[in-house]
């Protein structure tokens, strides 16, 4: 769709999902009621629904996968009805049914709060479901009635709207069965709002949108099907001009800006385009050299030669091998781990260097054999052990499916059954492991023989099947590892590109188009699912490289619009209408002090000079107070969420009065002290700091300020003036710390 | 901080010579021997005299540097004054030496040391002198050299070189293979230091310069450890396109002992012929044969296919890991039953490894078996055909999965049973005292009285059964060598050499080899050695690093004796009936005092390990050892047997060193005590001195007390190292293997038993 058509859309689409709701109601063959006496109850498709509408098989109730309280078990959402139907009327010597008087039930009693219940009132005697459930007990308790349709699917009316803000949408949940009839479920089925500051739902089905611009989304569960409604919100602005279009991504992101009314943003300035890319990419500041040189630049394309002088730099892979070392789970959890984190990281980090395709980065990865300093991706088989982790990482890590719950049980949100669980993990059955001289480390090879892996359920032994795509007959001699490789980098593949385009989208936009960033599944769409769609297909035809995504994202005007809201688009979130503010990541942050105060952190068993986002693994964390109170992650999860980027009162007291800062500042050698030390002119001397931390010139006013406050004489505790020389270097400390403690400073913007 | 508060209010919207003899005592177990540690540089060109640093350890009085390849020679460098300068040679490389590794090693005190590798070239080389830790700092090496240095502790080593647009480089470094500790990285960066290329996996860097100028080198250790040990041999060559620039040589793996099997030669090897993956593309051969191939590209599953008939058995050897190439071959062998859509495979073999023939130290607490394998990831096996027809060999490396790397070749030998053997030993480890572990590099450097176990391990090839016996000869006067055999059907033996306690100081280059009949033929293999690169003092911290060496050189060190020595007591062959049981008096020589009361010895020797393990009294001078063969059903035959153990020694280091040290500071005081006499007489006379020698007399007088103070110092220093001898000297607990005197009995059947 042209960005020129989308001016008046939003107000079509209105009008067209209000017409399509109508029709589909006009259309639906909707069962009539029966007689509540006569009408045939069955438990999977009557009584279940009803158990799970009222919460009962939940984690913190009933539900096996949180213990079941007071012994009474159910499959968690009731996802096993022929067990939770033995459970109810076999177990606890059958005392929950009392088919002599079945209003006397235990299970009614308790739900109805007429005998004590933990979980309280959850069906009223007049409800709906209680009446359902009692009429089961009267008709005899029938686990299905004869010939029973079995469902087919579910369905949300409208799965897709425009709702303005502050108003109110009402969903109808649609059942369809196998003998081709559908069921209006909505009073039955559970809806679930995937941003609730957005919007709220109720349990009947309404929508509440509130005041947040954006694309939101509800999903809706029945039994074991899903759906998501999606409402586009908008802000109704005036959008007027935006800027030229660099790429295809800024279509994409201005279309959707025009769909629902948010302007964006102006294109930043060079300034701050040259601090924000060199962080995003490298994690450091442009040093002053290279931000004079880039500002007095007349030539026009100097913001993509920077970008490719950046992607060039062995910054870039130091940078992006923290991440992924990070996720990979490089932790040092014994002296011995030394050599296999270094030379996993260095892997890493040279294989980012060198551009090696992500497939094949993956590849080697997944499918690694040999010793770890013979192969370095051996390193995470020693860190990732059982078959179990080793799916569940792959998944979550590299195809943004999180499939922990499926070992136990279907997944609550997904159609991912156990099945597809121990399918998944059939590929790494064949692992073999020979002990080396290292005490917890194994050389890694393919162990001879067909891949299968039980279903601790059935029993029943599983091909490999990757998440219900057939690959085929694996031979003995195969490795399967390498067959799930293929699959992953197979284009037709749906998750594997998509999720590191979505990956690195947050990574410069510091939000994902889905969220959270490695949580793809149907119920959790994409904000933007045309740019995601078209970003995953540039990875493909690039050959899944990593740099060109990475250039394609910052050379596009979108990653370079303002930080700075005009006055409409401060409420947006999730629109890229402007570049949201983060503040640095741990390691950037002590690498940017650094920089500034001319200090050098040293960091055990590494050169001097070595930067932060340069260290190989968790370790250096026990010794840093500030990586550990600005959040550094110390590699125990593949989730990016284990890095904190909350602020927090140790932060700013580190920041403002910690030894570690005040030692940085007052350091030898360092910015401070050789300024004051230094025969040029204040203003230059304000300039190189200014330069050095915003990669900018001072305003006037900040000179002014600046240069009267080093001209300040200086006073000690006792109110005794300084002697010169130490008031000088006093004064540079002073100015450097305020400069440090700017948001200016501490953010990337 | 009030100001900074202020302020912000208003901003906020803005040397590798030292010899180390101390490692010995912090180790309490093995008595000190003499290990050459480091050489600087480590090698040199052909035809050329390069000037050597050494440092060792256990080594304060060091004869001579010498090589195993006589065309390598070292004298003692010089001083000005024409006395040697401690630890620095003269190294000759005559044009004869052919390039390669060659082994280093120094005459000492305690004799012979453990060697250290010693690299010949063709290349110029260099060494560097000065500290190349910054790209401001660095190096500038010339196309065609080899730099020989050793690493800082965290820091990157930098390089430069020029280079032409479009020229080839190939930078390599030698590290693991010279026995060096370091874990090489290189890096090949630009002008800027910029990292380009990186290699951490052991490999050369093959650069084409993309444009003319200056590139970086940078060298650097994987975990960024550093210091003397950490030595390399940085080479920048220069190639044409198309040219096979061979890597720095190296020492060889242990398991490589057992390659190639004898005889072996490539004049009928050929060539693996890809594509032989699967299905329709599988190489037809015809047996024997002896292929050569790679396990190219990634994944690689090389086929072969051969009709045999029922009955035949085939030998199957793969070499590869041996070669020193991080591969794991793997061999399945199928029949193949119909054809096309109506093939049927049925597995007929799988072979993978050949295991340690006992087993290696795991990485526990504890001592649980020699820290070396003998064994290996490649294969030697063999194919029982069952059905006439077709069968498929499949070849694959198990670490190929993922890896493209045509470098990783193999060869593969399917032949008719010829039996045969390759044997390996080392000196003898066993656990010493609770959770020991080392894992130290031992010089067969003798004691007086002495006897040292070398444990040697076969790998025994196409069904070879039988008994090997094994040989040392060319030993030192006063050194005698029993072979224990490997008996029939095993795959360990113990080689014993013994000192007399009054041997003289002495070496010699031994010669180790193995003895057996196959097919009625005595047959006579090379035994290979091996030793620890390092004293690894403790495994669990560093991981124990062994190699082969070239040669074995046997010493005795005619310094030191024995501080044990348990000896039957007569030299003669003992006789015993079949079931009997033989009593053996054992004579026990202390030279020093042991701790304890008593010594546990088991037995050496084929058919006697089973043999209880019993006591000796350590505070008597004799014992009685029993053997009930009844209980070993030891059949008739002749047989050589020890006892082994281990005891804890009162060790004096170096005694000899104090009383030399007393007579240093003795003569430092005389002479300190006659500068002060001096100094003395010249102070009063300056004070009488006429006017007009006053000047005179005084300046002498400054002089005589300038040194007078020198001679003071001396006196200091001459008694801190008395007092270093002395602490030096002083009793240590440690505890050492003793291995008695070999004892000869001979079995007899019962009616042929002899009368006593």
């Amino acid at each position: 769709m042209r960005a020129s058509n989308l001016k008046s859309t939003s107000s079509r689409l209105v009008l067209q999902s209000r017409l399509l709701f109508v029709l589909i109601a006009c259309c639906l063959d909707l069962r009539p009621a029966a007689a509540e006496s006569d009408r045939p109850v069955s438990f999977v498709n009557d009584v279940m629904p009803v158990l799970t509408k009222a919460g009962c098989n939940t984690g913190a109730c009933h539900a096996k996968a949180g213990g079941g309280q007071k012994g009474f078990q159910l499959s968690l959402l009731g996802f096993e009805p022929a067990e939770d139907y033995e459970s109810l009327l076999k177990e606890a010597r059958g005392r929950r049914l009392f088919r002599a008087v079945p209003e006397r039930s235990l299970i009614l009693m308790k739900a109805s709060a007429r005998t004590p219940h933990g979980g309280g009132l959850r069906l009223a005697q007049t409800s709906s479901g209680y009446q359902s459930i009692l009429l089961w007990i009267q008709q005899g308790t029938p686990y299905q009635q004869p010939e029973e349709p079995e469902l087919l699917s579910v369905e949300v009316q409208p799965p897709r709207g425009i709702v303005a803000m502050q108003m109110q949408q009402q969903l109808k949940a649609i059942a369809t069965y196998s003998d081709g009839s559908i069921r209006d479920v909505t009073q039955l089925a559970l809806f679930e709002s995937n941003d609730t500051a957005m919007a709220d739902v109720s349990a009947s089905g309404l929508v509440q949108i509130h005041d947040i611009p954006g694309k939101v989304s509800v999903m809706l569960r029945y039994q074991a099907k899903a759906a998501v409604f999606t409402a586009a919100v908008p802000l109704g602005a005036p959008v007027g001009e935006v800027p030229e279009p660099n790429n295809f991504i800024d279509n994409y992101v201005f279309a959707n800006l025009k769909e629902i009314g948010i302007p964006p943003s102006p294109v930043c300035d060079d300034a701050v385009f040259i601090r924000r890319v060199s962080l995003d990419i490298t994690g450091r500041l442009p040093t002053e050299l290279e931000t004079t040189e880039f500002l007095s630049s007349t030539a026009a394309d100097k913001r993509d030669r920077l970008v490719e002088t950046l992607l060039k730099s062995p910054a870039y892979a130091d940078y992006f091998a923290n991440k992924w070392t990070t996720l990979l789970k490089n932790r040092r959890d014994a002296a011995s781990d030394i050599t296999s984190n270094f030379a996993f990281h260095a892997w890493i980090r040279d294989s980012l260097l060198a551009n090696v395709a992500y497939d094949q980065l993956v590849r080697e990865l997944l499918a690694a054999t040999g010793t770890i300093i013979g192969n370095p991706p051996v390193a995470w088989y020693k860190r990732v052990k059982e078959p179990k982790e080793q799916l569940e990482d792959v998944a979550q890590l590299f195809l943004g499916v999180r499939l922990q719950c499926a070992q136990c049980h279907h997944h609550p949100f997904e159609r991912w059954s156990q099945d597809d669980y121990y399918s998944l993990s059939a590929f790494f059955s064949q692992i073999g492991r020979k002990p080396t001289a290292t005490a917890d480390e194994d050389l890694i090879f393919h162990k001879r023989g067909v891949a299968l892996a039980k279903n601790v359920k059935t029993g029943i032994d599983l091909k490999p099947v990757a998440f219900g795509d057939s690959v085929g007959d694996i031979a003995a001699d195969k490795d399967p590892r390498l067959i799930l490789a293929n699959w992953m980098s197979s284009p037709e593949n749906p998750f594997f590109a998509k999720a590191l385009v979505n990956r690195y989208w947050k990574h410069f936009f510091h939000r994902g188009l889905i969220e959270p960033e490695d949580d793809i599944r149907d119920t959790n769409p994409p904000t933007n699912p045309e740019l995601l769609a078209a970003l995953e297909k540039h990875f493909l035809d690039s050959g899944f490289d990593l740099k060109e995504l990475v250039r394609v994202i910052v050379k596009s005007q979108a990653y370079q619009l303002s930080a700075t809201p005009n006055e409409h688009n401060l409420v947006d979130r999730q629109n890229y209408s402007r570049y949201y503010p983060r503040r640095l990541q741990a390691e950037v942050l002590l690498d940017a002090i650094d920089l500034l105060t001319g200090a050098k952190t040293t960091f055990a068993n590494l050169p001097p000079g070595t930067s932060a986002v340069a260290l190989p693994d968790n370790s250096y964390n026990k010794a840093s107070a500030f990586l550990r109170v600005f959040g550094r992650p110390d590699s125990n999860s593949v989730c990016e969420c284990e890095r904190v980027q909350s602020s927090s009162l140790a932060q700013s007291l580190h920041l403002l009065n910690s030894s570690e800062i005040k030692s940085k500042l007052a350091t030898a050698q360092g910015r401070a002290l050789t300024l004051a030390s230094s025969n040029s002119e204040p203003a230059d001397k304000v300039r190189e700091i200014y330069l050095a931390a915003f990669s900018r010139e001072p305003r006037p006013d900040e000179l002014s300020t600046a240069i009267s406050y080093l001209n300040e004489p200086a006073i000690d505790a006792d109110g005794k003036p300084v002697e010169a020389t130490k008031a000088a270097k006093q004064n540079f400390q002073d100015l450097i710390w305020a400069i440090m403690n700017t948001k200016e400073f501490l953010f990337n913007h | 901080m009030t100001n900074r508060f202020r302020l912000n209010l208003n901003i906020v919207a803005l040397s590798a010579t030292t010899l180390m003899c101390s490692g010995a005592f912090a180790q309490s177990v093995c008595l000190p021997a003499p290990r050459l540690l480091t050489t600087m540089p480590m090698g040199g060109q052909i035809g050329t005299t390069v000037e050597v640093t050494i440092s060792a350890e256990n080594a304060e009085i060091i004869d001579e540097l010498s090589f195993s390849h006589p065309g390598i020679t070292a004298t003692a460098k010089l001083g000005e004054d024409g006395v040697p300068i401690p630890n620095q040679f003269v190294v000759a490389i005559a044009d004869i030496c052919p390039a390669g590794i060659h082994e280093a090693r120094i005459m000492t005190r305690l004799g012979v040391s453990s060697s250290r590798a010693f690299n010949i070239s063709a290349l110029p080389e260099a060494v560097r002198v000065n500290k190349n830790t910054t790209l401001e700092t660095a190096m500038p090496l010339q196309m065609d050299t080899i730099c020989n240095a050793s690493m800082t502790r965290q820091a990157v080593d930098f390089y430069t070189f020029e280079a032409k647009q479009g020229q080839r480089v190939v930078v390599d470094c030698a590290a693991k293979g010279i026995d060096s500790k370091l874990t090489p990285v290189l890096i090949v960066a630009d002008a800027a230091g910029n990292d380009l290329v990186v290699e951490r996996r052991g490999g050369a860097i093959d650069f084409t310069a993309p444009e003319n100028g200056r590139y970086v080198v940078k060298a650097h250790d994987l975990t960024f450890s550093g210091g003397p040990y950490y030595f390399y041999r940085l080479a920048l060559q220069s190639a044409t396109v198309d040219e096979l620039v061979a890597r720095l040589p190296s020492t060889k793996t242990v398991n490589s002992f057992s390659w190639p099997p004898h005889g072996l030669t490539d004049d009928a090897v050929v060539a693996e012929v890809e594509p032989n993956n699967a299905g329709v593309e599988i190489q037809k051969i015809t047996l024997p044969c002896d292929i050569a191939g790679s396990f190219y590209p990634a994944a690689d599953v090389d086929t072969f296919e051969f009709t045999a008939t029922k009955g035949e058995i085939w030998w199957v050897e793969v070499a590869s890991e041996r070669f020193g190439l991080p591969t794991d071959p793997s061999i399945v062998v199928q029949q193949v039953a119909g054809e096309g859509a109506d093939e049927k495979l049925t597995d007929l073999v799988e072979l993978t490894d050949v295991p340690s023939p006992i087993k290696v130290s795991s990485n526990g607490y504890s001592y649980d078996g020699p820290p070396y394998n003998a064994g290996t990831a490649d294969i030697i096996g063999k194919i029982e055909i069952k059905v006439d027809g077709v069968h498929r060999l499949q070849l694959s490396d198990l670490f190929g999965g993922t890896r493209n790397d045509p470098r990783n070749i193999y060869r593969l030998i399917i032949r008719k049973a010829t039996p045969d053997f390759a044997v390996v030993g080392w000196a003898l480890h066993m656990g010493l005292r609770n959770g020991d572990r080392n894992a130290l590099s031992k010089p067969v450097s003798l004691r007086g009285g002495s006897t040292m176990a070398i444990e040697v391990l076969a790998i025994r090839r196409d069904g070879f059964d039988d008994e090997i016996n094994l040989v040392l000869e060319n030993l030192p006067d006063g050194v005698t060598a029993s072979g224990l055999k490997i008996d029939k059907g095993q795959q360990r033996g113990i080689m014993l050499i013994t000192a007399d306690q009054n041997a003289p100081r002495g070496l010699t280059s031994a010669t180790f080899s193995a003895k057996a009949i196959i097919n009625g033929v005595e047959v006579i293999r090379p035994g290979h050695v091996a030793s620890m690169k390092w004293p690894v003092a403790n495994a669990a911290s560093e991981i124990p690093d062994p190699r082969l060496l070239a040669d074995l050189p046997v010493c005795v060190s005619g310094s030191e004796v024995a501080p044990l020595t348990i000896a039957p007591a007569e030299e003669k062959v003992w006789q015993v009936v079949v079931g009997g049981k033989l009593t053996i008096p054992l004579v026990h020589t202390r030279r020093c005092d042991l701790s304890g009361k008593k010594i546990s010895l088991k037995t050496f020797g084929a058919g006697f390990e089973k043999n209880a393990a019993f006591d000796a009294p350590l505070d008597q001078e004799t014992s009685d050892a029993v053997i009930d063969l009844a209980k070993l059903k030891t059949p008739p035959g002749d047989y050589t047997i020890a006892f082994y153990g281990s005891a804890v020694a009162k060790y004096k280091y170096h005694p000899e060193a104090v009383t030399a040290a007393e007579e240093s500071l003795k003569v430092a005081k005389e002479k300190a005590a006659a500068m002060v006499a001096e100094a003395k007489n010249l102070a009063d006379a300056a004070k009488t001195a006429p006017a007009e020698q006053k000047a005179a007399v005084e300046a002498e007088a400054k002089a005589a007390a300038d040194k007078q103070k020198a001679a003071e110092a001396a006196v200091a220093a001459a008694d801190k190292n008395r007092k270093a001898a002395v602490a030096k000297a002083s009793p240590k607990d440690i505890v050492d293997i003793v291995v008695s005197q070999p004892i000869t009995i001979r079995v007899s059947a019962a009616e042929e038993a002899p009368k006593k």
